[in-house]
């Protein structure tokens, strides 16, 4: 089977041949892995920002952008693009530059991160960790210390209360989610996420697909809000929230660094989506037809390609669905929630789940 | 009440103050330019942690000086005046201040007119609270509902610029009848967007009232029990949904709402959730109110035959309507001239603002954004 | 109780301190000094006026006056309690004990009479800055910054259509701003 990892491996083997000592391949393939990942984070980012107006303005009866680039204003995520280039850097006067510059960086850097072992298609993954889905979490709750640096540096009252309140709803929301998460775990066996996807194969019942949201339903419900509360999308975005009194841990950045935080928003929502897809909704596995003229493979890869991207942004449409419907949660109803109601829910997910695997086996 | 220190100068900018009393006390500043304030309203919040003990409002930043105004002015000329007092409601602060003056002078207003004021008033009652709908929504983070909110309100800013040709501050009313007749065509409007307005109401319910987010946001909080609405002053719907049932054009009838068949919606929950409702439901028994005015419209004059100028007799009359936000009351003294001696405006925004401490003490800062948009106030009216 | 009862009530408490009494429909009406006004509201509030709907000023040029307005959410009476003080040291007795809504009322009328309310709890300026001088409302308030009010010879305007005409015209004197916009203020 074509995989990257196969791919790589006879890379590195040619240039090895060829007497290239072996940090230049490394490098080589580093490189291009990154540009891949930051150029399809860029169009995503781009697409989605367009998206989101689109779907906010026909939930409320109105058209959204359709001037820009001519079809339905497509090219006005560009545009924004171009004009937040083109803005002031504005610092505070007393904040801590150092930290004010990195903080954005941070959390862009964290989302980025968590690329690494996104199954996209079969083989199609920069490195098929064993502990995937455990380093996934981890790294994306980097996220948190840029938001905390993005506040602090900030000099300003309410962006650090507001960078306190965004940490503290960041690492209560971790808790349910990581359990939740464990409920496919424990069916599949491993952490690894192409594995995952893997052992989503068959069916349930003979006709519904093989994956972990049917025996895992709950799981995903709780998963599935507790990505919302990762992601700050409403009802849980008081960190973003410009109307409640404490406005936020972005309130001091303009310009482009706003735009990192936000480019890293959407970043963040895709990951998580795609965490969902792989452990929930069976990843990039979907019908496929052998396209003449491909070997079989490669036309299934592409076929799932697809199919993941599918699943992927159907779940992002939800969360964009859910933004524009619900109100805002109260502080303290938000930690309410994770903690008394979620958690529990969670644990008593994994329990059942942990005993019927057991009993099963 | 005592304890309130000396006033914190509007330059102050961050404060954190350690009093010594409890571990952390602080000022927090709210406005006057805030996102989610509806005017140019200060609130000095002074918290314990995340309660808050205390609520200072500073108001006055719209001062106008409008009842000096008024006295320089002939009766008629104070009109346009009122509009901009609550611009949001703009025909009900007309009503108020004509029926005033025509008390004032027993002057009688024919019918027709009578039921044009009613029908305009109850669909200015309709586009204000819709507002305050939109408006609340939006500061909880339900941005949606502003958007429907606002379509709604469109379609009655349009029929008002139809009959009055301006949107926003309108000055139709006159002493002694209306500014002009409705154009052809006015009433099936009218008519036709009543009943585009009756399912709106369902479709908000499911949007927000039976949203469960939006329940919690609102349930328990800003909680003013009966004994101190009646003591301080609150009148409309924060005094109907304290379990009181009074509303001025039932119990103190002016103009032709005698002649009305509808419900006055009360709740006893004495919380935002219940202002919430009483508004909610207020929409709907407007929309009554104007279908029986629509029925019962007489043809016949729109003014009745007002002298030159117009001089009422010495005297003082104190006459009060409710507007969308309350009673509305006008203080008239007249000196036998044609300008007032002396013109006083009961706004009911003041009124409610001034419970205000009362209400926030004791709830979280993220309730205060709810507390306030409970209230509803437009600065233009409580600073005039 | 009447109206009539009410105030024959309060004669029998009150007596000379009441001046001007009379009933208008549903109104009691009566003019007191500042010595017995507080406690005739305070008869007034324990005969079921718990509800005050306005505290005001006036300014009579030979004295101030503070009139509130109070009603019943229970009974449709109503009273309108005038009480005058001079113009020198002008001070009358909070009321904002009885019916808290008085409190910004009366700082209203402080800011822009300048009546003194003895016992207020938060005796200051409402509307206006806390730095202003003088107190607006009165008759002969003059500031450098107010623009005398032209009405552009209306009345002139008037007198000789009046003139011209004969009869009178209908309706509308120095009319309100007409509605449509393009037109320029009468």
């Amino acid at each position: 089977m074509i995989t990257f990892a196969r791919l790589s491996e006879q890379f590195y083997a040619l240039t090895a041949q060829w007497g290239i000592p072996w940090i230049v391949p490394t490098l080589v393939v580093m490189g291009i892995v990154v540009g891949v990942i930051v150029a399809y984070i860029a169009v995503a980012a781009m697409f989605l920002i367009w998206w989101e107006r689109k779907i906010s303005a026909h939930i409320q009866v109105r058209f959204g952008p359709m001037r820009v680039g001519g079809w339905h204003g497509w090219a006005q995520s560009i545009a924004d693009g171009i004009k937040l280039l083109l803005k002031e850097d504005i610092i505070p006067a007393r904040a801590d530059k150092v930290v004010f510059v990195l903080a954005p960086m941070v959390v862009f850097a964290a989302s980025l991160a968590t690329y690494v072992t996104i199954p996209w298609a079969p083989g199609l993954i920069v490195k098929d960790l064993n502990i995937g889905l455990l380093y996934m979490v981890a790294i994306s709750s980097l996220t948190v210390v840029g938001i905390v640096m993005a506040g602090w540096s900030s000099n300003n009252k309410y962006a650090t209360l507001g960078a306190m309140r965004s940490a503290a709803q960041a690492v209560s929301y971790e808790v349910p989610l990581v359990l939740s998460l464990l409920g496919p775990v424990m069916l599949a066996g491993t952490m690894s996420m192409g594995q995952l996807v893997e052992a989503q194969g068959g069916t349930w019942f003979g006709f519904l697909p093989g994956w972990f949201v049917f025996p895992q339903a709950v799981a995903f419900l709780v998963y599935f809000v507790c990505a919302l509360a990762e992601c700050n999308r409403l009802p849980f975005d008081i960190p973003e929230a410009e109307s409640e009194l404490v406005a936020g841990f972005h309130v001091e950045y303009s310009g482009m660094r706003f735009a990192i935080f936000f480019l890293a928003e959407y970043a963040n929502m895709v990951v998580v989506a795609a965490i969902a897809t792989t452990l929930f909704l069976g990843g990039w596995r979907g019908p496929w037809l052998p396209i003449p003229g491909l070997p079989a493979e490669v036309s299934r890869g592409l076929f799932s390609l697809v199919w993941f991207q599918v699943k992927v942004y159907f779940l992002i449409f939800v969360m964009m669905w859910l933004r524009w419907t619900l109100n805002r949660l109260r502080v303290d109803q938000l930690m309410d929630f994770a903690w008394k109601i979620l958690l529990p829910i969670a644990f008593a997910n994994l329990i059942i789940t942990g005993l019927v695997v057991t009993i099963w086996k | 009440m005592d304890t309130r220190e000396a006033p914190i100068p509007v330059g102050t900018t961050v404060m954190m103050e350690r009093t010594g009393e409890t571990m952390e006390e602080m000022y927090v500043n709210m406005g006057p330019q805030h996102p989610s304030t509806h005017g140019v309203l200060r609130l000095m919040l002074k918290l314990d942690g995340e309660v808050m003990t205390d609520c200072i409002p500073y108001v006055g930043y719209l001062h106008r000086c409008h009842e000096k105004i008024a006295e320089n002015r002939t009766y008629p000329q104070v009109v346009p005046y009122t509009d901009r007092l609550d611009y949001l409601a703009s025909m009900s602060m007309n009503f108020g201040y004509v029926v005033a003056v025509e008390r004032l002078m027993g002057q009688k207003v024919p019918e027709r007119a009578e039921h044009m004021r009613v029908i305009l008033a109850e669909l200015q009652r309709i586009a204000s609270h819709l507002l305050w709908l939109g408006t609340f929504g939006l500061d909880l983070g339900n941005f949606t509902i502003f958007i429907y909110c606002f379509r709604e309100r469109e379609m009655i800013l349009d029929l008002f610029e139809a009959v009055s040709g301006q949107r926003l501050n309108y000055s139709f009313y006159r002493i002694g009848g209306m500014a002009f007749d409705f154009p052809d065509g006015w009433l099936d409007n009218c008519r036709a967007f009543l009943e585009w307005f009756k399912p709106r109401i369902p479709e908000y319910d499911a949007l927000v009232t039976d949203n469960i987010l939006f329940q919690k946001r609102l349930q328990g909080v800003g909680v003013l029990d009966a004994k101190r609405v009646v003591d301080w002053g609150l009148s409309g719907p924060m005094l109907r949904a304290s379990g009181i049932s009074y509303d001025l054009r039932r119990n103190d009838p002016y103009s032709i709402y005698d002649r009305f068949d509808f419900v006055v919606p009360v709740f006893d929950t004495c919380d935002v959730w219940a202002r919430f409702l009483v508004r909610r439901q207020e929409m709907l028994e407007s929309v009554k109110i104007i279908e029986q005015a629509l029925d019962q419209l007489p043809a016949g004059e729109i003014t009745a035959k007002m002298p030159k100028t117009i001089k009422p007799p010495a005297g003082q009359v104190y006459a009060r309507t409710e507007s969308p936000r309350g009673e509305l009351g006008f203080y008239l003294v007249s000196d036998g001239s044609p300008k007032p001696y002396r013109y006083k405006v009961r706004s009911p925004a003041f009124c409610n603002l001034s419970a205000l401490p009362e209400m926030m003490k004791g709830y979280l800062v993220a309730d205060a954004v709810a507390i306030l948009g409970s209230v509803d106030i437009v600065l233009g009216e409580i600073d005039r | 109780m009447t109206p009539d009862e009410i105030l024959e009530q309060l004669k029998q408490q009150f007596g000379d301190a009441l001046a001007e009494t009379e009933v208008k429909g549903t109104e009691v009406r009566l003019t007191t000094t500042p010595d017995r006004g507080r406690e005739v509201c305070r008869h007034l509030r324990d005969l079921g006026f718990e509800y005050l709907n306005c505290v005001s000023g006036v300014d009579w040029l030979t004295h101030l006056e503070v009139v509130y307005d109070v009603s019943s959410l229970r009974h449709p009476n109503k009273a309108h309690v005038r009480v005058k003080v001079n113009r020198d040291n002008p001070a009358v007795q909070t009321v904002s004990d009885l019916w808290p809504a008085a409190n910004w009322h009366e700082r209203e009328c402080y800011d822009l009479f300048g009546i003194r309310f003895d016992g207020h709890p938060d005796h200051r300026r409402i509307l206006l800055p806390e730095d202003w001088v003088g107190y607006p409302l009165r008759k002969d308030y003059t500031d450098e910054r107010m623009v005398p009010y032209t009405d552009y010879g209306m009345e002139e305007k008037v007198a000789k259509t009046e003139a011209a005409k004969g009869a009178p015209k209908e309706t509308k004197a120095p009319a309100a701003a007409p509605p449509k916009p393009s037109t320029p203020a009468s």
